[in-house]
């Protein structure tokens, strides 16, 4: 292809990166780096950074934007096998895995080498994600691969990627290199350490992601809490060892629940088939005796609402914030948070139907009043501007719960783009709020004041993302919560309360703008009365790069959350439907004593794909080589 | 007349208006503080003004027969709608009459003020940032209005609040500006609450949010909704004597029309700042003089007229809706219009009479006049603007003297000044009169014609046939006369208070050369933005003089008041010159059937244009008598007379402050509420008592854990003997095995063995009387048989102890059936065959139950218990 031809094609990416390349101007990166004009060749070279770096990132998000499109426009033939390469998913959990263990053996002086092959392997990460989007997302399982684990307890390594867990792995492929890269300038201490957490902290949550086996996702569950209690409890501010051990501990409480629930089930399918399996897709055949359904779905709704967190067992998560380092409430916020409303979408939902059917309109009740509702007003009262962007992440995510307990097609759809959303936006203010305090070492709402007059830059972009936050439509908080506002009213769950429940959830749209424009108003607004902020640098080469491909996605998500809701929607489809059956089904049938095996025409034969297969003369399954030889091909 | 040009369904030069001012906006605020201030005016001029003209095109090729130009764009996202259907939602745009008129306003106006503020803003270092946020506000206007559906309107909607919250907040270093700006968003978020909902209840309804989609659907809003009791509550789920009280017999209904008329009203309410939500837009003022004027006065806050002039077809469906918009429409005019009366500030007198004449707007729309309501906004676009752009280079003038935002927009430091200004006075004076609705200005033509249609129209549910559950709202006889006579009394306010502010500022003499030459602001230090020109304070106490604004500033005013005065004739439908009105006919075609003339107003139109002139003879007259002759003194003797009510109408009724303790209070109070149970309640509960119920534990069992080997020993010794004495005596646990009682009545007793036990049965047919090492023995029961076996077991020790176990097999004895029987032999126990056994005489309560279980099911129970 010549140039003219590849200009041609590829002009928007050009524009934008043209455009992107002009927007840092010499003159205030000069004011930023707070240093004389004298030495104008020293200042320059950072802004060539800035706008090398911008130009790059905004070249690279118009050239995603660019594919999505047509990759949605291309006729995809139905039922034809697409080439997927079936180590894709191990890659993307084992590459941080064995990065975070070759980082063991490096030399912890090398603080480069260190941080650069972190950042690499990152990197690498997020590339390979972006091959999950270039196939098309039917129905169904992709990438799948199923190897035995612990074949004595029948535990299989089985991972597999859908359009629900398409885009929250790519969230975190996403976010985990920005936060890395934040962090590097505000932690000076113990890197070594530092990376290690970070590449462990990747694999383990993408696993958990993409985890199909209860045993393999319980250890992916508690494997991703040491690296976050280590940063918490390292890196972490005054309160640091409190707040990592009540982080802990909470997480370690659901857990454990959820563990016995996963044992019983085992157990009861074991009874049922004769065979030992912790396969998710097994196990959702089996509806239990309704009084043990109720107490499993509990058991492992507790746990996951504990991680979203809901109310009333959220108060780990504002403690959480407030003591973790910039990076930790980053990932956090943007993608833990997320393991919580997935893991009930996908294994609450999934396992149990019957419960989360009947009792969506009372749990939808406490995400308006106590997610939405009361962690908006809670919020509003906090003077430390992290504490209140934690709280607003109780506010967001009880969107995010009220669109999974609405159930309806779309409002599921809303719910995994919001958490889609709230990863970007709060991932982007908690950032913000690291940019603070990595200046003035305070986050007190009442120690600023005015200054958006010495952080111009800084106080533009917060302003943004605080309208994303808030959802003003054209950012990509507004799609998201209008898809759930409308599902909720819509939803068949909700029935009586559907409408009481659409006021609340609507309501929250005002306290949004209360808490967020409240605290705008306080650390941007009004006189420069505290000294201390009169010499405040505005952003750095570092902060704008890191913060630049939120800003994007912000507006990307927002005007075209088509391109992303093409490729959840057929898997969100299916899960509905699955999800109304099967929630039927038990709830006419399930026995009050004794277990059942749902038939398997229940399911769609694309769901229990890889699911494991006995012969009638062997105990223990043979499936796995077979989807594996099916995978080959 | 452009008709044929253009391709209707494709119509992209709408890309042309939306996005010039949107990549001004961009320019602008990146850049444009490199490119200096020529360069950002230059960009904002020529966005604004190149969608201005694309802007014309556009209002020359819409079809004259009610069709639409459309441009689609992209597929935005799609929801769900009633039982599974997908309601797509296109980034669509399309313009029709109304539409394009609007389009015109607003890029018309917006240009002319762009050009004024250009000249305004010269001295302020925020320029580009001003016209970024200028050109942003444009931007969403036009979104706004061409948007196909609510949506997409909403974008535009949020859009617009977004930048009158950056404008207002312009000067964002004083902490009042900023405030104001945030009021303004959330009051205007109380309002979008009310939009969210009612897209929701459509999506539901109509399963469409076009605007030809709603249309299409709905009559499907005319279902009957149950709006109290909520959710599951009825008399059974509360107490009683609560119960009774709040749960009616029968559930209230609504029809769905009427919920999305007054949830989309309440939006509008709050963006066009109606009561209850009007609190914001007089505090608004805060922003630069031009943002009050384009986007406070002109366009902005006219959007919920367009909002309920575009869905009219919803509000006409609810007559009781359409009585709420008329009704807040007359309050608002009436209770703003008084407030106005005795305001000092310039620009507060504009905001009032600007919520005032919105109240008239929505009287219009109310009464189903939406040409006449729509045709106001039209009007009011051009004589508010140059009230307000008047206001602005007066106070440019004051400038000249006073450096500070409040006082130099104070009429009580004005006067005179057409002394000076000449232009601006006649410009003022021009729009004064079509306010105040002197004859043929455009201001008489608009009021004159809502006010009649409040007179003269009924508005009847005309589709409520079709669905006979509910009898429809109908609206009482007097009503659209209380709102007429409200409304003459609204617009007497307005003359009088317009011509007071026009006599206050223009006429008499200049009492700004009374305030202190070299007087400083209170709070010090305080950094002006306002400042147009630099003092020396060594100057004599004169000073300058205040001085006519530079012809960028007066050309607008000039075009503007034109406007005002001869924009009348576009719809002066009493003498029949109404291009306008034809122009948008097709677009209100849908009010046909829903509104009608009232029985006792025909003929009456020209009667009862006296009353509306009347209104403005009056007002005039007084403000004239009491500013022009008596110099206000008659303001003051009120003031002194009837001190209390002139405070309180001073203070705007206290409404803000009613407010704050009332909806703002508890809110508030509910916060700190919330705030204390989450820290003490919820976190108490779930991590401190935790904790402290894990810690009290610990402490207990720690104070086993002494480490002195003794104690250890003791511990030791202690167990040993319990064991010991566990092992010594001897256990006599009997397991009894049933599963075959009910069949074969053989029950199988197993003693749990210990160390040398021998066991004696007692109870049995064959009782032992030795001790043997028998540890299990089978017990046979005949139906209904009682027996007790007692177990006694020796142990090595040779101590002993025992157990009993009552044993009993159900069913009756063989002999009492034998006697019912009268045969002496017991039936055969088939299965299937079911004969019950009712003995005579009195029968045992205890027995009832076997009598009522046929043998047969017993069977069936007992292979259910073995399996």
């Amino acid at each position: 292809m010549n140039i003219f031809s590849m200009l041609f094609r590829y002009w928007p990416a050009i524009a934008a990166a043209a455009i992107a390349a002009m927007v840092p101007s010499a003159p205030l990166k000069l004011r930023a780096v707070g240093k004389d004009e004298a030495d104008d060749a020293a200042a320059s070279a950072p802004t060539t950074k800035l706008r090398v770096g911008l130009a790059i990132i905004a070249g690279l998000t118009a050239l995603a934007v660019q594919a999505l499109v047509t990759g949605a426009d291309a006729p995809v033939p139905d039922g034809a096998a697409h080439d997927e390469w079936r180590h894709l998913l191990n890659v993307l959990i084992g590459l941080p895995l064995v990065g975070a263990v070759a980082v063991l053996f490096m030399p912890r002086q090398m603080l480069s080498l260190l941080r650069g092959f972190t950042l690499a392997v990152l990197g690498v990460g997020f590339i390979a994600s972006l091959w999950l989007l270039a196939t098309p997302m039917t129905a169904g399982w992709h990438f799948q691969y199923i190897r035995h684990w612990i074949p004595a307890l029948g535990v299989r390594y089985h991972v597999a990627v859908d359009g629900i867990s398409l885009w929250l792995v790519v969230l975190t492929t996403f976010i985990t290199p920005i936060a890395a890269y934040a962090s590097f300038s505000s932690i000076k201490t113990r890197i070594k350490e530092l990376c290690f957490a970070f590449l462990l902290l990747q694999g383990a949550m993408i696993g958990a992601f993409l985890a199909l086996d209860l045993f393999l996702f319980y250890a992916f569950w508690e494997l991703m809490l040491v690296p976050m209690y280590l940063m918490i409890g390292i890196w972490g501010g005054a309160d640091k060892i409190k707040a990592a051990v009540k982080f802990f501990l909470y997480t370690m409480a659901g857990s454990v629940l959820m563990l016995g629930a996963m044992i019983y089930l085992v157990w009861a399918n074991q009874k049922l088939t004769g065979h030992l399996s912790w396969d998710y897709l097994a196990l959702s055949r089996v509806a239990l005796a309704r009084p043990m359904q109720m107490v499993c779905f509990w058991a492992f709704s507790i746990a996951f609402f504990i991680k979203v967190p809901m109310w009333p067992v959220h108060t780990w998560l504002p403690d959480a914030h407030v003591q973790a380092p910039t990076g930790g409430s980053v990932i956090l916020a943007a993608v833990m948070l997320k393991l919580g409303t997935y893991a009930y979408m996908r294994f609450s939902m999934g396992l149990f139907p019957g419960p989360a059917s009947s009792l969506s309109a009372n749990l939808a009740g406490v995400a308006i009043l106590g997610g939405i509702l009361y962690g908006a007003l809670v919020a509003w009262k906090q003077r430390d501007i992290k504490r209140l962007v934690a709280y607003s992440s109780v506010a967001h995510l009880g969107y995010v719960m009220l669109g999974l307990f609405g159930a309806t097609p779309s409002g599921m759809q809303g719910a995994v783009l919001q958490m889609v959303n709230h990863g970007i936006s709060t991932g982007a203010l908690f950032m913000l709020v690291g940019v603070i305090y990595d200046r003035r070492h305070t986050r007190e709402v009442g120690d600023f004041g005015g200054i958006a007059k010495v952080m111009p830059v800084y106080a533009t972009i917060f302003v943004i993302v605080t309208f994303s936050s808030i959802g003003v439509p054209g950012t990509n908080g507004f799609v998201g919560e209008f898809m759930i506002i409308s599902g909720t009213f819509v939803s068949e769950r909700l029935a009586n309360f559907s409408g009481i429940h659409t006021v609340g959830a609507a309501a929250g749209v005002i306290l949004a703008a209360v808490y967020m424009l409240g605290v705008v108003e306080k650390v941007f607004f009004g006189p420069l009365s505290n000294p201390k902020n009169k010499h405040l640098p505005d952003l750095t080469v570092r902060e704008s790069l890191a913060l630049a491909p939120l800003v994007l996605m912000i507006f990307v998500i927002g005007f075209a959350p088509n391109l992303f809701l093409d490729r959840m929607k057929a898997s969100v489809d299916a899960f509905h439907t699955q999800f109304r059956t099967v929630s039927g089904q038990t709830v006419q049938f399930s026995l009050e004593n004794a277990a059942q095996l749902l038939p398997e025409e229940t399911f769609s034969p694309a769901f229990l794909k890889g699911a494991p297969v006995y012969t009638s003369d062997s105990t223990g399954d043979d499936s796995g080589a077979k989807a594996d030889a099916g995978g080959a091909k | 007349m452009l008709g044929n040009q253009f391709d209707t369904k494709d119509f992209a030069l709408l890309a042309v208006v939306l996005l010039l001012p949107a990549i001004g906006a961009f320019v602008n605020g990146v850049f444009g503080k490199r490119l200096g201030k020529e360069a950002v005016r230059l960009m904002a001029l020529t966005a604004i003004g190149g969608a201005f003209l694309a802007s014309v095109v556009t209002f020359l090729s819409v079809p004259h027969d009610g069709g639409r130009l459309s441009w689609t764009v992209w597929r935005w996202m799609s929801v769900t709608g009633q039982s599974g259907n997908s309601v797509p939602i296109d980034v669509k745009f399309s313009v029709d009459a109304m539409t394009a008129t609007m389009m015109l306003v607003v890029t018309g106006v917006g240009f002319l003020i762009h050009l004024y503020a250009s000249e305004y803003m010269k001295k302020d270092p925020g320029y580009h940032r001003f016209f970024c946020y200028l050109n942003l506000f444009c931007f969403a206007m036009l979104l706004l209005i061409t948007g196909d559906n609510l949506p997409v309107l909403f974008v535009g909607w949020e859009g617009v609040g977004m930048c009158s919250y950056l404008l207002i907040g312009f000067w964002f270093d004083d902490e009042k500006n900023a405030r104001a700006g945030k009021k303004a968003f959330i009051v205007n978020r109380i309002g979008d609450f009310g939009l969210i909902l009612a897209m929701a209840l459509l999506v539901y309804y109509c399963g469409s949010l076009t605007w030809e989609g709603i249309d299409n659907s709905k009559l499907s809003l005319l279902a009957p909704v149950k709006i109290w009791p909520i959710g599951n509550l009825s008399k059974e789920t509360l107490p009683v004597f609560l119960g009774n009280i709040i749960i009616p017999d029968k559930p209230v209904q609504v029809y769905a029309a009427t919920l999305v008329a007054l949830a989309l009203f309440l939006g509008c309410a709050g963006k066009s700042a109606q009561v209850p939500l009007y609190i914001w837009l007089p505090d608004a003022m805060a922003g630069p003089t031009p943002v009050s004027a384009l986007i406070h006065a002109a366009t902005m806050v006219t959007a919920g007229v367009y909002l309920v002039a575009r869905l009219h077809f919803v509000f006409l469906l609810s007559p009781a809706a359409m009585a709420v918009v008329a009704v807040i429409g007359v309050v608002t005019a009436l209770l703003a219009a008084s407030i106005g009366l005795f305001q000092h500030d310039l620009k507060k007198v504009l905001a009032y009479s600007t919520v005032s004449q919105l109240g008239f707007m929505f009287i219009g729309v109310g009464v189903g006049a939406f040409a006449a309501g729509f045709f106001h906004v039209f009007t009011h676009a051009f004589f508010k603007a140059c009230l307000f752009l008047g206001a602005g280079s007066v106070i440019h003038a004051m400038h000249a003297r006073i450096h500070d935002t409040d006082r130099s927009q104070d009429m009580r430091n004005m006067g005179g000044l057409k002394r000076f200004m000449p232009i601006t006075r006649w410009t003022f004076f021009a729009s004064c009169c079509a306010i105040a609705g002197f004859p043929l200005t455009a201001g008489f033509w608009s009021k004159d014609e809502i006010l009649w249609s409040a007179f003269s129209n009924n508005v009847v549910n005309s589709k409520a046939a079709a669905t006979p559950r509910m009898a429809p709202y109908e609206w009482p006889p007097w009503l659209g006369q209380a709102i007429y006579w409200g409304a003459i009394l609204a617009a007497t306010m307005t003359a009088f208070y317009m011509f007071r502010a026009y006599f206050m500022t223009f006429h008499g003499n200049f009492r700004g050369w009374s305030i202190v030459r070299g007087w400083t602001d209170p709070h010090a230090g305080h950094d002006h933005h306002d400042h147009h020109e630099e003092h020396d304070t060594s100057k004599p106490l004169e000073g300058p003089e205040p001085h006519e604004s530079p012809a960028p500033m007066t050309a607008p005013l000039v075009v503007l008041a034109a406007f005002a005065l001869f924009a009348g004739f576009l719809n002066a439908h009493p003498i029949h010159i109404a291009p306008l009105g034809h122009f948008l006919e097709p677009v209100f075609k849908g009010a046909e059937g829903f509104v009608s003339e009232r029985e006792g107003a025909k003929g009456l139109m020209w009667v009862m244009m006296a009353p509306g002139f009347a209104a403005f003879l009056v007002g005039t007259a007084a403000a004239m008598y009491v500013y022009l002759n008596r110099a206000g003194q008659p303001e003051k003797v009120f003031a002194e007379k009837a001190g209390g009510l002139y405070r309180l109408i001073y203070d705007k009724w206290r409404i803000d402050e009613l407010y704050d303790a009332t909806v703002v209070g508890m809110v508030d109070a509910l916060a700190d509420i919330f705030t204390m149970a989450d820290k003490w309640f919820i976190d108490g509960v779930l991590a401190r008592l935790t904790a402290m119920l894990t810690a009290l534990a610990g402490t207990l069992l720690r104070t086993l854990q002494t480490g002195r080997i003794q104690v250890y020993a003791a511990v030791m010794l202690l167990g040993l003997g319990g064991v010991g004495w566990f092992m010594v005596y001897p256990h006599a646990d009997v397991t009894a095995d049933d599963t075959s009682l009910r069949s074969t009545g053989e029950v199988k007793l197993a003693a749990a063995p210990g160390y040398g036990y021998t066991f004696r049965w007692e109870g049995l047919t064959g009782t032992d009387s030795q001790l043997t090492e028998r540890s299990a023995v089978t017990v046979r029961l005949q139906p209904g048989e009682k027996k007790n076996v007692t177990v006694f077991v020796k142990n090595a020790f040779q101590l002993e102890t025992s157990h009993t176990v009552a044993l009993e097999r159900p069913g009756l004895p063989p002999g009492a059936k034998a006697q019912s029987d009268g045969k002496g032999a017991a039936p055969p126990n088939v299965p299937g065959m079911v004969r019950p056994d009712i003995p005579t005489g009195e029968i045992p309560a205890d027995d009832i139950h076997k009598l009522l279980l046929p043998r047969g099911a017993d069977q069936g129970n007992n292979k259910g218990a073995e399996k």
